[in-house]
């Protein structure tokens, strides 16, 4: 299971490639604009890239050239001058000093570091941070990402090649001042599933399918993409087709009311992510430093599961919501692992 | 909807067996049309055979001003607007180019001594073009190649209206579907208004990302009928969306990743003085001038979307034949200049000109360079690169001189040339001077005195040092549908960054610098 978490993000399918990419993270599937042909033909795109166009343009013929020729071909252009500056747009996209990671996150928040609201994103922002490694974020697409889904890296200039999120964990250990190590335990796998499978289709179906938190999608995902009220209301129907989809794919929340089509049923879903905190208040229960398994320091695992308690509490903290669910837990271990994890990841101002 | 259609006259009006071609009519009756265009004339009847489908509203804004009597008019005068209607009619498109046929005939079928007025019978005979037309085909446009397959449905209500519907995918377009409905406006052929739908992808590997653009259009063209100078009126919404970003993909072109809606108005001007006839082939202008101008105002006021500037674009060129002393005949040599320029220049989302404004994105920056703009660079070779990427800039300039030179033996009637050129140009991106909130996230905005401060400092480096240059030679092949274009040049000044050619280089294109 952590393989599949962690592994590259390669479709084994054609028929829904895309989705099961774009949306892999809990973040919103890389909006097509309702181009449905496109969405096999853009997963072999970013995977083979049109080399061919880029070679023919860039390698004219070859065939030897007489040394006089090749004299005078050396002798142009006959003037280099300095190279022209970037556009205004160019300057926030990366720094000179430190990496830049690309986040989900609004800009007043880049601005502070703050953590990004998406799970997938927090949790690398939250290893990165905890594993002592120097760096920015900036707001950003899944359309910028190499793989089709956020968080990426870049490191700072003139190294301009993207980290994907599956190797950030690589990175960290070799750039933090204080990589944690990976508890080994064939337990991990096992938990690593309650963070993939319960939690995060609770977290996708309370922030996309229910209509409470709609304004909540809006000021994650639609609002930062355009300010046109038609591109918003295309790109939530994207995501919220993408997030039932994605949930349904485990199968086992079809709503019994609905025969034939496929209904998810919110209650099946809520119970799921119920058992799943209790089964994690349980096992944290069991470790004497507070962190799972027994670790000396957070690992990524702890992030993982920091990633989706924190924003089920600072998100969705009403009345019988995930943030009450995360509360109730075992007696309260989550919330309190929530604690120390902000307190470790020097975002003691956060609540 | 009649067969046939007639206008004026105060007498009932014949079938239509009874025109059957101008032999049959009265000789005599003939002889006074040509005798004396200064005699008066009214006309009696109007009639058009074969206009099946076409409504009669349509028909009355074209014949309408044939029969409006005017007391004094002559001969002439009316031989003039039959003239007229028959263009007119040819240029609504929907009749076959060649079975126009017009009758005129007296209207008195027995001269009787020597009449006041002349009172003519006119009649026109068309046939429709078939209603639906489809066609599939290859394309070549500039740097591109594509092939398409067009539906054409003519004539839909009667008052000239086509639609085209037109999918089509190529080298650089991935794939393009477009539906667009036209129709003149109030019968003028030379006014046309046109709804337009697209959808497209398109890779653009010289960025490391393909655009995908979603939108609609409202376009109105006319066209000035004393001088040929062409206009238009666009307003567009499209959604744009940068994606599929390669690999190697710089910062820039990351940071721009995503979605944007751009609504814009867009005013085109065309002034094509090319003299194309006088030559000896009709692909290579001996002479004259060409003056393209666009304007576009996106995003500013009511406009709204996400991007927000005003985008001023303006070509010349010029060509005219070199006179050699000894040789009689035009040589066929000919020598050309051509200027482009173009500003982009941010503006506020609200009314007024003091609000805050964002820097332009990728899409809507200026490229410059390839075979068919700057010669002897590759495709937006020129201007700021990011990490290999022509990230495009705000302001260019670019100018370029040629010479076309016959080839001996083949001659200058051959449409081949050997063309000597030398060209150049600058593009330059608006840089944020007030050093603004450096690090942490953020699309910066700049102030209007930054703009017009960066701006200024934009433009006045254009002039910094050379032009990147570039000079060669090669074969010039000016067919009907395109220019192919094979050339041997050097750069002589780049900016670092920039990606000059050596060598070789083709260019297939219509429109050159």
């Amino acid at each position: 299971m952590q393989k599949r978490e962690e592994g590259p993000t390669r479709p084994t399918s054609t028929s829904t490639p895309g989705r099961w990419l774009r949306i892999r993270n809990g973040g919103p599937p890389r909006h097509g604009g309702g181009r449905k042909l496109s969405a096999a033909r853009r997963s072999s795109i970013t995977r083979t890239p049109h080399k061919s166009t880029m070679a023919s343009t860039s390698a004219p013929w070859q065939w030897p050239v007489p040394r006089p020729l090749q004299q005078l071909f050396d002798s142009f252009p006959l003037v280099t001058y300095a190279a022209t500056e970037l556009p205004a747009r160019s300057q926030p996209a990366t720094s000179d000093s430190v990496p830049t990671l690309y986040v989900f996150a609004s800009e007043a928040d880049a601005r502070l570091g703050a953590p990004s609201f998406n799970p997938g994103c927090l949790k690398w922002q939250t290893f990165l941070r905890l594993a002592g490694v120097t760096f920015r974020i900036l707001p950003s697409t899944n359309h910028a990402s190499p793989t089709g889904a956020l968080p990426f890296l870049l490191p700072a200039r003139p190294n301009t090649t993207p980290i994907p999120a599956t190797k950030l964990h690589t990175y960290a250990l070799q750039h933090g001042t204080c990589p944690p190590s990976e508890p080994s335990t064939l337990r991990l796998d096992a938990y690593h599933s309650l963070l993939d499978l319960p939690l995060r289709n609770a977290w996708l179906h309370a922030l996309y399918l229910n209509p409470a938190h709609t304004s909540l999608l809006d000021t994650f995902y639609t609002a930062p993409a355009s300010s046109s009220p038609w591109i918003r209301d295309a790109l939530r129907l994207q995501l919220r087709r993408a997030a039932e989809a994605e949930i349904l794919k485990t199968g086992s929340y079809l709503s019994a009311a609905a025969a034939g089509t496929a209904v998810v049923d919110g209650k099946q879903v809520y119970e799921g992510a119920r058992e799943a905190l209790e089964a994690l208040a349980a096992l944290l229960a069991e470790s004497e430093t507070g962190w799972f398994f027994g670790a000396q320091r957070p690992t990524l695992f702890d992030a993982g599961v920091f990633a989706f308690t924190y924003l089920m509490v600072r998100y969705m903290d009403g009345e019988g919501g995930l943030g009450g669910m995360v509360k109730g837990a075992g007696d309260g271990e989550l919330e309190g692992h929530r604690r120390r994890v902000l307190e470790a990841a020097r975002w003691g101002g956060e609540k | 909807m009649a067969d046939a259609a007639s206008y004026g006259g105060n007498t009932a009006v014949g079938g239509v067996s009874s025109h059957e071609g101008p032999e049959q009519v009265d000789p005599s009756g003939l002889q006074a049309i040509f005798d004396n265009t200064l005699a008066p004339a009214t006309i009696h009847t109007v009639e058009l055979h074969g206009a099946k489908y076409t409504r009669r509203s349509l028909l009355d804004y074209i014949f309408k001003p044939l029969v409006e009597s005017s007391p004094n008019a002559t001969l002439g005068d009316v031989v003039a607007r039959v003239g007229t209607a028959q263009s007119k009619l040819s240029r609504l498109g929907i009749f076959k180019d060649d079975s126009f046929q017009v009758f005129i005939s007296d209207a008195r079928k027995s001269p009787a001594g020597q009449p006041e007025t002349t009172e003519l019978d006119i009649a026109f005979n068309v046939k429709e073009k078939s209603r639906l037309a489809l066609g599939a085909g290859t394309d070549i446009g500039n740097t591109e190649g594509s092939a398409y397959t067009n539906a054409e449905l003519r004539n839909i209500f009667g008052g000239a209206e086509t639609l085209t519907v037109n999918a089509r995918t190529g080298t650089r377009t991935r794939s393009a579907y477009n539906a667009a409905l036209s129709a003149p406006v109030l019968g003028n052929p030379d006014i046309r208004a046109a709804f337009e739908a697209q959808q497209s992808s398109t890779s653009k590997p010289w960025a490391s990302h393909e655009e995908n653009i979603t939108g609609g259009s409202v376009k109105v063209a006319w066209q000035q009928a004393d001088n040929g100078d062409s206009h238009s009126v666009t307003y567009s919404s499209v959604w744009r969306q940068l994606t599929n970003l390669l690999p190697g993909a710089s910062p820039t072109v990351r940071g721009d990743a995503g979605d944007s809606l751009k609504n814009s108005f867009t005013y085109s001007f065309t002034r094509d003085r090319l003299d194309r006839l006088s030559g000896p082939v009709p692909t290579l202008p001996q002479s004259g001038y060409l003056i393209r101008a666009m304007s576009e105002l996106a995003g500013w006021g009511f406009l709204k979307g996400d991007v927000a500037f005003s985008k001023t674009e303006l070509e010349l060129s010029t060509t005219r034949p070199l006179a050699i002393p000894g040789v009689k005949n035009t040589s066929g040599i000919t020598v050309g200049g051509g200027f482009r320029m173009g500003l982009l220049y941010p503006l506020p989302f609200s009314y007024g000109l003091s609000g805050p404004r964002s820097p332009s994105r990728i899409n809507d920056r200026f490229q410059l360079g390839g075979p068919t703009d700057v010669r002897g660079f590759k495709l937006g070779g020129l201007g700021p690169h990011d990490n290999g990427d022509a990230v495009g800039g705000d302001v260019y300039a670019a100018g370029g001189v040629n010479m076309m030179l016959p080839i001996p033996r083949v001659g200058a009637s051959s449409p081949l040339r050997i063309q000597l050129f030398a060209n150049g140009g600058r593009l330059v991106a608006l840089k944020n001077k007030g050093k603004s909130k450096e690090g942490e996230g953020g699309h910066l905005q700049m102030s209007s005195r930054a703009v017009s401060r960066s701006m200024r400092s934009a433009v006045s480096e254009l002039a910094d040092g050379l032009p990147s240059m570039a000079a060669g030679v090669g074969l010039v092949y000016a067919h009907p549908a395109a220019r192919f274009e094979l050339n041997f040049s050097l750069p002589l000044a780049v900016r670092k960054g920039e990606e000059g050619r050596k060598g070789l280089q083709v260019g297939v294109g219509i429109n050159f610098l």
